[in-house]
C-alpha cells in the first residue's frame, strides 16, 4: 500500500478556510499535495448529494472545512455543514464507505499552520485507509439517500425541533433525535436501495431481498409503503413484480 | 487559459510550460499561454486582445488566490467584453507552488486543478450585477479620537454622518491622557477643540449615550436603529453645578477610573461634548426609588427634566465606520502583581489619572495607600500582552512608549525618585519615539529586562518585587513605593455584537479583521463597512488618526457614487420543483426567502437584495429546487469530476 496516493476533495469556505490555505502558501508551510480545493462560499453550501457524488466519481475521502463555531461569515452556515456533514457520514456508513472518509474541521483565515496540520492528517489517515472501492449499486441508493426529501427536512430541521419540540409540542432530546434519523435513514437506504435496483429491471420482492441481502419481510414492507406513495407499481404477472412510476 | 508565472513565485516549483501545453490538449481550449506576470498591464492588455481575436467565450486564469487577484480579472473580462462571471481562476501559487516543493507532483496538481476550472468554466453563465442606490451618508461608531476624526473628514467633504458614542460624552481613551507621547503636549488641548467641531458641524448629527439596536442591510444602504438613552438633563443646562453640590449619591467616577467620587448627576469632565449634565439612572435616588428630586428643585434653568423617556431613532446610511477603541487589559486576571488587593499597584490609564491636572490628585503623583509621594517607583511591561497565559500572544504596541512617557513625567516631579522599567524588549518604532527612549535613560531611569514573578507587600503596603535581571543574570529583589501595571489593550466588549450584526470577521486576537493585512487596512471584508483605530488593532494616536482619514476616503469613495452594483452571486429558485416547504425560509439567516402563496400553490420568493448567496437553503432544499448563481451543483460536480478524471498522458 506503500505507493498508494489517495484523491482527496475539500470543499472550503471562501471567509475562513479558504483563507486559511492561502495563509499556508503566503507562510510558504509545506503539506501534502492530495487535496484538491473546491472552493464555495459556505461550508453550508456542501449538498450531501455533491459528497456521495465525490465518493462516487472516486474519491477516496472529502475534506469539508468552514469557520469556527460563532464565526461564521454567514451566522450559521458551518452549523448546518456540521449536521449534514454528521449525516452524510451515516449515510455512507450503511453504503459501506468507513465514515472516517469524511472529514469536517473548522479552520479559520488566520490558521495557516492548522490548515497545513488538518491536510496532513486527513491525508494520512486516508492513505491508512487504503483505496475506496465501492458497491456501485450501494453508492447510487446513497447518493438518492442524500437527495431524500424526507432525511434532508429533518436535517434542516433538527436545531428547531431540539430546542422547541415537535410538531405536537412533545420535547425532543438529541438522543430521541439521533434515534428519529437512524430509523429514518435505515429506512430510506431500504427503500432507496429498491428504488435503484428496479429503476434497472423489475423484480420480485424475493429477488430484491437476495439482491440487497435484507429480509424480504423488510422488502415487502417497504414495498408497500413505496406502492402507497405512488413510488413503485405491480406488475401483474407471475411471479408479481414491481418497476418504478416513473415522473 | 493562461498560465502565470509569477515570476519564479510559480514557476520555480510548477512546470509552467508543460501545465500550459497541457491546458492547451482539454476540450473547450482555444488559446493556451503562459504569461510571466499575468496581473501586469501587458498580461491584463494579452488577455483582452485574446478575448476579442479567438472572440473567447471563458476565460481561464491559472495564477494566484482569487481573494488576490479575482476580482482585478474579473474587471479585466469586462473591459475586454466578456461578462466577468465567464472568468475562473486557478489557485497554483498560494495553494500549490508555495505549499509543494516536489515539482513532479506540484506540476500534476497545478494541471488537475487546470482540468477543474476549464470543466467548470465550460458551464459558467453570464451574470448581470444590479444596482442600487446609494444613501449619500455613513454611520461611525465609537466617539473617541478614531471616531472624531472619521467623522470630521467625512462631514468636511461634505457627507452627513451619524456620529453614535454610548457614552454621555465623545472623546474616549484619549480624553482621559494626561499627555501625549513623544512630545508631551497635554492630551485634552489638542483634543477638545476637535470634539467641539464635532458638536458644531452641520453636516454631523451626534448621538451620545446611545445604543445601537440592529443594523441591517448592505453597502449602500444600510438601516440602523439607535435606541437613545434619557439624560433626564435637557440642553438648558448652563453647567453652574448646583445640582452636582446637592446631589445627596457619590458613586465612583468612571472617567477617574474609580479614583474619585461622582455625584449621580454629574458632567463626565469639563470638556465633555455634549457640554451638559447627564443622571446616572442606576444611581439617582428618584429613578430608583422616587422622592429625592433635589438637583430638580435647585436647578436655576429647570434643565432636570424627570419625564424624559429613552427613544428608538432609525435612519439609513450608505456606510458604517466601526471605531469603537478598546478596553485595557484587566489587571486583577494577573493574580500575582496583585491589582485590587495591594493599594499601591495601579494600572497604566490609573496613573494618567493622577498625573492630570483635574485628576483626583489634582496632578500629584502620591501612594494610593498614604498619599505620600513615592520614591522608588516600578513599571511592569507586557501586562496581558504578549502573554500566551492570558490569552494575547500580540504586542499591543502602544504601552512601552506610554510607559517612557509616565516615567518621564515621573522624573520631571521627582528628580530624585529611583525609577524603574521592568520589560521584555522595549519597543519604540515611530518618529522621535527612540530619541524619547533614549532621552528617558539619559535622565537616570533604569531600564531591567526582565518580566517580574511576583510582587508581595508588608503591612505599610510596600512593595517587593522578584525579578530576573536577564542581562546580568542576577536575580534582584527591589522594594517599591509605587508600582505602575503597563496593561496591554483588548477588544472592546461590544464588538461582539455589532461584528454579527455586520457580519465582519474577527482575527484570531479579537480585533476587527481588516479586508488586507497591507493595501486594505481601513476596510473589512464586508462592502461599505469600514475599520479605523484600537478596534482594527492597538495603535497609538497618530496611526489611528491616519487609518480614521484612510477610513472616511474609503467611505467616501462608495459614498460619492450614486449607484452601487450587488453581487449576483444568489440563491434562485425553480419553482416547478418548489413545493412551499418552507424549510428554506426558516434556515435563511438573512431573511431572504418567503415563502406565498401563488396561482401554483405555495411557492418560495428569493428577495435578492437581502440574499447573501451562502447557499445553505440550496444544500438544504428537500426538493432540490434551489441552487445558488455561480456555485450551481453542476459547477460543482464539473470540478469534482475534473480533480477525479485520470490525467492522459501525463507526466
Amino acid at each position: 500500500m506503500k505507493d498508494f496516493s489517495p484523491k482527496i476533495i475539500g470543499f472550503m469556505c471562501n471567509w475562513c478556510s479558504y483563507a486559511g490555505a492561502d495563509l499556508a502558501g503566503i507562510s510558504r508551510i509545506k503539506y501534502a499535495p492530495n487535496l484538491r480545493i473546491i472552493r464555495v462560499l459556505c461550508s453550508g453550501r456542501v449538498d450531501p448529494s455533491i459528497i456521495v457524488t465525490a465518493f462516487e466519481k472516486g474519491a477516496d475521502g472529502v475534506l469539508v472545512t468552514g469557520c469556527h463555531p460563532g464565526d461564521c461569515h454567514y451566522i450559521s452556515g458551518n452549523y448546518q455543514a456540521e449536521r449534514k456533514v454528521e449525516n452524510t457520514r451515516k449515510i455512507l456508513k450503511k453504503a459501506g464507505v468507513d465514515e472516517r472518509r469524511l472529514g469536517l474541521e473548522w479552520i479559520s483565515a488566520a490558521e495557516g499552520a492548522r490548515f497545513a496540520e488538518v491536510v496532513n492528517e486527513f491525508t494520512e489517515l486516508i492513505t491508512n485507509l487504503g483505496p475506496l472501492t465501492v458497491d456501485l449499486h450501494k453508492i447510487k441508493a446513497a447518493k438518492e439517500e442524500a437527495s431524500d426529501f424526507r432525511l434532508r427536512w429533518l436535517v434542516g430541521r433538527e436545531k428547531d425541533m431540539l430546542e422547541k419540540g415537535n410538531v405536537f409540542g412533545e420535547e425532543v432530546t438529541k438522543e430521541d433525535f439521533e434515534i428519529l434519523m437512524d430509523n429514518v435513514i435505515e429506512t430510506q437506504f431500504v427503500r432507496n436501495s429498491i428504488l435503484t435496483a428496479l429503476k434497472k429491471e423489475p423484480m420480485s420482492a424475493k429477488e430484491l431481498a437476495k439482491k440487497l441481502g435484507v429480509p424480504s419481510d423488510v422488502v415487502v414492507q417497504n414495498l408497500v409503503q413505496l406502492a402507497r406513495g405512488q413510488m413503485v407499481q405491480i406488475i401483474e404477472d407471475h411471479p408479481i413484480r414491481y418497476e418504478v412510476i416513473p415522473w | 487559459m493562461y498560465v502565470c508565472h509569477c515570476g519564479l513565485n510559480i514557476a520555480a516549483v510548477v512546470d509552467v510550460d508543460a501545465t500550459t501545453a497541457y491546458a492547451g490538449t482539454l476540450p473547450g481550449v482555444a488559446v493556451a499561454r503562459d504569461i510571466s506576470y499575468t496581473c501586469s498591464e501587458s498580461g491584463q492588455k494579452a488577455i483582452q486582445k485574446d478575448i476579442e481575436k479567438y472572440n473567447l467565450s471563458r476565460v481561464v486564469v491559472a495564477s494566484c488566490s482569487p481573494r488576490m487577484h479575482g476580482d482585478m480579472f474579473m474587471k479585466t473580462c469586462e473591459m475586454g467584453g466578456l461578462n466577468p462571471y465567464l472568468f475562473e481562476m486557478v489557485n497554483i501559487r498560494e495553494q500549490c507552488s508555495w505549499v509543494h516543493t516536489d515539482k513532479e507532483e506540484a506540476t500534476k496538481k497545478a494541471k488537475d486543478l487546470v482540468r477543474m476550472a476549464v470543466k467548470r468554466a465550460a458551464l459558467l453563465l453570464p451574470l448581470e450585477k444590479q444596482k442600487s442606490k446609494v444613501h449619500r451618508s455613513a454611520l461611525v461608531v465609537g466617539g473617541g479620537v478614531a471616531g472624531i476624526f472619521s467623522a470630521l473628514y467625512l462631514a468636511n467633504a461634505g457627507i452627513k454622518t451619524y456620529l453614535l458614542e454610548k457614552t454621555p460624552s465623545i472623546g474616549g481613551h484619549m480624553a482621559q491622557l494626561d499627555k501625549t507621547f513623544p512630545t508631551l503636549d497635554c492630551s485634552l488641548c489638542i483634543l477638545s477643540p476637535k470634539m467641539a467641531d464635532v458638536g458644531r458641524h452641520e453636516a454631523i448629527e451626534l448621538i451620545t449615550y446611545a445604543d445601537i439596536e440592529d443594523i441591517s442591510g448592505y453597502a449602500g444602504n444600510f438601516h440602523i436603529r439607535v435606541r437613545k438613552n434619557p439624560r433626564y438633563v435637557t440642553e438648558d443646562c448652563r453647567l453652574c453645578g448646583t445640582c452636582s453640590e446637592k446631589c445627596p449619591v457619590e458613586v465612583d467616577d468612571e472617567f477617574n477610573v474609580g479614583m474619585k467620587k461622582r455625584k449621580a448627576v454629574y458632567i463626565p469632565f469639563a470638556q465633555a461634548v455634549p457640554n451638559y449634565y447627564v443622571i446616572d439612572p442606576e444611581h439617582c435616588l428618584h429613578l430608583i426609588k422616587g422622592g429625592c428630586k433635589l438637583c430638580e428643585k435647585n436647578c436655576p434653568t429647570d434643565a432636570i427634566d424627570f419625564d424624559q423617556k429613552g427613544e428608538v431613532v432609525e435612519f439609513d446610511v450608505g456606510a458604517v465606520i466601526l471605531a469603537t477603541g478598546f478596553q485595557l487589559y484587566d489587571a486583577s486576571q494577573k493574580k500575582e502583581y496583585g491589582y485590587d488587593v495591594y493599594p499601591n499597584v495601579i494600572t497604566n490609564l490609573d496613573f494618567e489619572r493622577l498625573v492630570s491636572a483635574d485628576g483626583p490628585t489634582h496632578g500629584k503623583v502620591v501612594r494610593p495607600s498614604d498619599n505620600r509621594p513615592p520614591k522608588r517607583i516600578g513599571f511592569i511591561q507586557c501586562v496581558g500582552s504578549r502573554d500566551e497565559k492570558e490569552g494575547a500572544v500580540y504586542c499591543s504596541r502602544v504601552c512601552c512608549m506610554a510607559t517612557i512617557k509616565q516615567a518621564t513625567m515621573l522624573r520631571e516631579k521627582y528628580p530624585e525618585a529611583e525609577i524603574y522599567v521592568y520589560y521584555i524588549d522595549m519597543r519604540t518604532p515611530g518618529k522621535d519615539f527612540e530619541e524619547f527612549y533614549q532621552r528617558s535613560r539619559d535622565q537616570g531611569i533604569v531600564f531591567i529586562r526582565g518580566k517580574p514573578g511576583e510582587i508581595s507587600e508588608d503591612k505599610n503596603h510596600d512593595l517587593t518585587i522578584i525579578s530576573e535581571d536577564t542581562d546580568s543574570g542576577l536575580l534582584l529583589r527591589n522594594r517599591l513605593d509605587l508600582v505602575v501595571l503597563a496593561c496591554g489593550l483588548r477588544p472592546p466588549e461590544e464588538i461582539d455584537d455589532l461584528a454579527k450584526m455586520l457580519h465582519v470577521s474577527r482575527s484570531p486576537d479579537g480585533f476587527i479583521m481588516e479586508a488586507h493585512p497591507k493595501l486594505r487596512p481601513a476596510e473589512t471584508a464586508i462592502p461599505g463597512v469600514y475599520v479605523t483605530g484600537c478596534v482594527q488593532f492597538p495603535k497609538d494616536i497618530p496611526d489611528t488618526v491616519a487609518q480614521a482619514g484612510a477610513a472616511a476616503a474609503v467611505a467616501a469613495e462608495l459614498l460619492t457614487k450614486d449607484e452601487v452594483e450587488l453581487e449576483p452571486v444568489r440563491a434562485f429558485i425553480d419553482e416547478d420543483l418548489c413545493i412551499g416547504c418552507g424549510l428554506c425560509e426558516f434556515l435563511c439567516e438573512y431573511g431572504a426567502v418567503e415563502v406565498g402563496e401563488t396561482d401554483e400553490g405555495l411557492k418560495a420568493h428569493i428577495i435578492e437584495v437581502a440574499c447573501q448567496g451562502c447557499g445553505v437553503c440550496a444544500a438544504s432544499c428537500p426538493k432540490k429546487a434551489i441552487t445558488v448563481h455561480h456555485f450551481t451543483e453542476d459547477q460543482l460536480v464539473a470540478q469534482l469530476e475534473g480533480a477525479l478524471e485520470a490525467q492522459e498522458g501525463v507526466v
